[in-house]
């Protein structure tokens, strides 16, 4: 697999036939589907989409929401499953974006913001006919809460935090304010709730196999990391939703089979196209439509600042001086996506591109740095995926042209893994942030004193970003992260690039929230709203 | 004149040998039992290794499962629950304990028994194997015997052009090419997905076709290039060719009758060895073409570490390999009386 990953985005450019340039921006483009101005949807179909088996088309551990502990993965799996509590929507264009109560009817953070109010949908029942109350969202966020999942909340939630006031309302007590609660659900187990009853019923191993929720669709069969068939739900709660009849995610080796057979007809949609080659040719295909979604996580270079050549601020001077994001953004990517100079990025909330006193691209000064250091040789390395691996690729060029010695090297995720923790590693390129900075594992993950993914340890820092993750003043967050990305900046430790999100594509005909309008992606993907998704019938 | 001493009459069977000591002295049946024993410590062999191999890829399945986002404690409570915590000794003995009883574990990540997966899995991949192999294997053979009849004929440069070039492309390579050609461009077959039998034969053949395609044509063009290969030295350099058309026998006679069935040892050799790596041409094609198969499972599983589920496909593959060569080697009894084995 390893050598059909590498080889296939060598192909997929081999079998381009026309590439053209592109003035979208890295705040989500979509072509040709289109929300408001599609018409009224209409019900029926049937639907096959596309998963990469490398990330979202691999569910090995089932779909329980406690136990899947590949959730934040699996998003369209889990909400056409479940539906959700809360949605991150947003206009066609990816603006405005929101988190909105879905099955939850709203979601309140008490003024000291300690406190969150979550107020159910009157008469929610899950699809084997019982009621989604208080009780069942307590039980889940208890089971899901114990989850190993990377894909649990990080609340800081106080002991016994979780309370059924009424049969529709619960509440949720924090040891500390936290304003990035409702912007957590979104990507986060907690949101997916399952039928308790069935999950006695069958025990917890067959009801990660055929789970039961409360969401748009219910489970036909399930065939682990291969194909999972769904049918409407007729018990939905939302009104003459879901549109469509059947649902089936398939799952599929890479962007290039999952093209061949989207334009074979036997598909009707592939959520997570990264292959630049390939989206190119699909923006040009009269029969697809592509809709590049927000980028929220952008892409930034750690140095290890702990250990070997980046203890030294002047060595991080350098490769900040050495690298230009934007000459990679155009001449790569066709300057297709934004490029950040901090931890925020266009999809996501507290935007802003550009952060005071940030190191500009500076070849020469690079030079003079590297002279005075007598030498800089760097080992620079990133996860084994195409972009990441393009991205490195040139960023050698670079810094080598600047006189800096670079050893590139592109890992598997256990490998990546191996690397950070052992801590001996140099440069990293990888992404951070989140749509909310302090939601999920958040931007801290890559910069806080305490993960064993960073290569930083600044208390100032760990502040800062504590300070921005419990503020309940929008303004003063944004400002709090702002100082952070310029704190960042200051001390040299990582220099950020272009902010990558994948694309979705689809046949014309289809339309849908995230599939053929823009979401942002609350972290790695956005997440389509598969009751909205409709048909041309 | 007593039993002990009646003559042996050559071609009749010994009247004081019974049915049942004829059946165990057969060479055929002593073969079977040999090979059914010395399978046992193969498997078990077997097995050890992908154990070992398994246990030198970095990350465990809880650091797979959990992703490069996972902290030092979540990946330790996964561990936890999975089971991860004993030494991979002990969990290889554990399994081995079970195995032989016919008990094939749960799945460490999913927990779902591994026979039923094989049972759900298993199909797919026969039916592409086997497609795959029978189909290559009868156009293989008149192809090469046409080709030998005159080499370096017209007939026989086409096909070696046809054979070095399918030699020359992966199997995953010539996947995407088919698929761009018969579902992309000419429509005419699926992209991907799998049609079980009971949905209709056509449905099921129509959806297998490019996938046995894209192992078979490497596989067609192999055995071409053997057979045509042997046949060619046999007809040129094999005394008693000569003497075949000495005595005036028709050269596609000499071909059939004589060449063919001395290189025939030799394909069978081939196509034995070949299962095994056939199988593992399964990965990759069920990946691209979106087939359920074992070998989509096998991916899988290494990318989880999931040992059980590794191990018991490893055994699937183990005994696919042994039960050819045992095939094979039945087949060299079948066509040359002169080979006793075991007969010493």
């Amino acid at each position: 697999m390893r050598r059909l990953s590498k080889l296939a985005p060598l192909l997929a450019a081999a079998m381009v036939l026309a590439a053209c340039g592109s003035d979208d921006d890295g705040g989500g483009t979509s072509e040709g589907g289109g929300g408001a101005s599609a018409g009224e949807p209409q019900a029926g179909g049937e639907m096959t989409v596309l998963e990469d088996t490398a990330f979202t088309g691999s569910w090995p551990a089932g779909l329980d929401p406690a136990t899947n502990t590949t959730g934040g993965a699996n998003l369209p799996m889990m909400q056409s499953i479940y539906g959700g509590l809360f949605l991150l929507r947003s206009d066609d264009d990816g603006s405005n974006a929101a988190v909105e109560g879905n099955q939850a009817e709203s979601g309140e953070l008490s003024e000291d913001g300690t406190v969150f109010t979550v107020k159910l949908r009157e008469g929610i029942e899950f699809s084997d006919g019982t009621p989604m109350d208080a009780e069942a969202v307590k039980l889940n966020w208890e089971r899901a809460l114990a989850s190993p999942c990377t894909c649990k909340p990080t609340w800081p939630l106080a002991p016994d935090g979780i309370a059924v006031v009424d049969p529709t309302t619960l509440t949720l007590t924090f040891t500390q304010p936290y304003a990035a609660v409702s912007a957590s659900f979104p990507t986060s187990n907690v949101n997916w709730i399952a039928s308790p009853t069935a999950l006695e019923k069958q025990g917890p191993d067959d009801f990660k196999i055929n789970p039961v929720g409360a969401g748009p669709f219910k489970v036909v069969s399930n065939q682990l990391s291969s194909e999972l068939v769904l049918e409407k739900n007729e018990t939905y709660f939302e009104e003459g939703q879901p549109y469509l009849d059947k649902l089936t995610f398939q799952s599929i080796g890479g962007d290039q089979a999952a093209y061949q057979a989207l334009q074979a007809g036997q598909a009707q949609a592939y959520e997570g196209l990264n292959t630049t080659p390939l989206l190119e040719q699909a923006q040009d295909n009269d029969q697809l439509q592509v809709s590049i979604q927000a980028a929220t996580s952008p892409y930034v270079i750690q140095l290890n600042t702990k250990t070997g050549p980046f203890t030294d601020p002047k060595a991080r001077e350098a490769i900040y001086a050495a690298t230009d994001f934007e000459a990679i953004n155009e001449g790569i990517f066709g300057g297709r996506y934004e490029v950040s100079q901090g931890f925020t990025a266009p999809g996501g909330l507290f935007y802003e591109q550009e952060v005071d006193g940030y190191p500009e691209f500076d070849p020469d000064h690079a030079k003079e740095l590297v002279d005075e250091l007598g030498g800089l040789t760097v080992k620079l390395g990133t996860i084994s995926n195409y972009v990441a691996t393009q991205i490195n690729t040139a960023l050698q060029t670079q810094w080598e042209e600047a006189g800096i010695d670079v050893e590139i090297e592109d890992y598997q995720l256990s490998t990546l893994i191996q690397q950070f923790t052992g801590g001996q590693w140099q440069a990293m390129l990888q992404t951070a942030g989140a749509w909310d900075p302090a939601s999920g594992v958040g931007v801290g993950f890559r910069f806080g004193s305490r993960s064993p993914f960073s290569g930083v340890s600044d208390p100032e820092l760990d502040q800062l970003l504590a300070d921005a993750a419990s503020s309940i003043d929008e303004d003063e967050r944004g400002d709090l992260y702002q100082q952070a990305a310029e704190l960042i900046a200051s001390k040299f430790y990582a220099p950020f690039g272009l902010a990558f999100a994948p694309a979705n594509i689809s046949v014309k005909g289809v339309h849908g929230p995230g599939l053929t309008t823009v979401i942002p992606a609350a972290l790695v993907n956005s997440q389509v709203i598969w009751d909205e998704v409709w048909m041309e019938q | 004149m007593t039993a002990a001493t009646l003559p042996r009459v050559p071609g009749n069977r010994d009247p004081r040998v019974s049915r049942g000591r004829r059946v165990a002295g057969s060479p055929a049946l002593r073969l079977i039992v040999k090979r059914v024993l010395m399978a046992i410590p193969i498997i078990i062999g077997v097995t050890i290794l992908a154990s070992w191999v398994l246990s030198l890829i970095p990350g465990n399945a809880a650091q797979q499962l959990l992703g490069p986002q996972a902290t030092p404690e979540d990946i330790a409570l996964l561990e936890e629950q999975l089971g991860l915590n004993e030494s991979g000794v002990s969990r290889y003995l554990d399994w081995l304990g079970g195995a032989v009883t016919g008990d094939l574990g749960q799945s460490v990540v999913s927990g779902q028994e591994v026979s039923d997966l094989l049972a759900e899995r298993l199909p797919v991949s026969g039916e592409l194997v086997g497609l795959a192999f029978v189909v290559s294997l009868l156009v293989a053979l008149p192809v090469a015997l046409f080709a030998a009849h005159r080499p370096n004929g017209v007939f026989d440069r086409i096909s070696m052009v046809i054979s070095t070039v399918g030699l020359s492309v992966a199997n995953y390579v010539l996947a995407l090419i088919l698929v761009l050609i018969f579902a992309v461009q000419l429509g005419w077959l699926p992209a991907i997905g799998y049609t079980p039998l009971s949905e209709g034969l056509w449905a099921n053949l129509e959806g297998m076709i490019l996938p046995s395609a894209a192992i078979g044509i490497p596989l067609f063009c192999f055995y071409t290039r053997f057979l045509r290969g042997d046949l060619v030295d046999q007809m040129q350099q094999e005394e008693y060719v000569t003497t075949a058309r000495a005595k005036g026998v028709g050269s596609w006679q000499v071909l059939l009758r004589h060449a063919f069935r001395n290189s025939s040892f030799g394909l069978i050799t081939v196509v034995g060895l070949n299962l095994g790596a056939l199988i593992g041409g399964t990965v990759i094609v069920e990946s691209i073409f979106a087939l359920p198969g074992i070998g989509q499972m096998l991916l899988q599983a290494i990318n989880t570490r999931d040992f059980i589920v590794v191990q018991a496909v490893v055994v699937v593959f183990a005994v696919v390999a042994v039960v050819a060569n045992l095939i094979v080697d039945l087949l060299y009894v079948l066509l040359d009386p002169r080979i006793r084995y075991g007969s010493r």
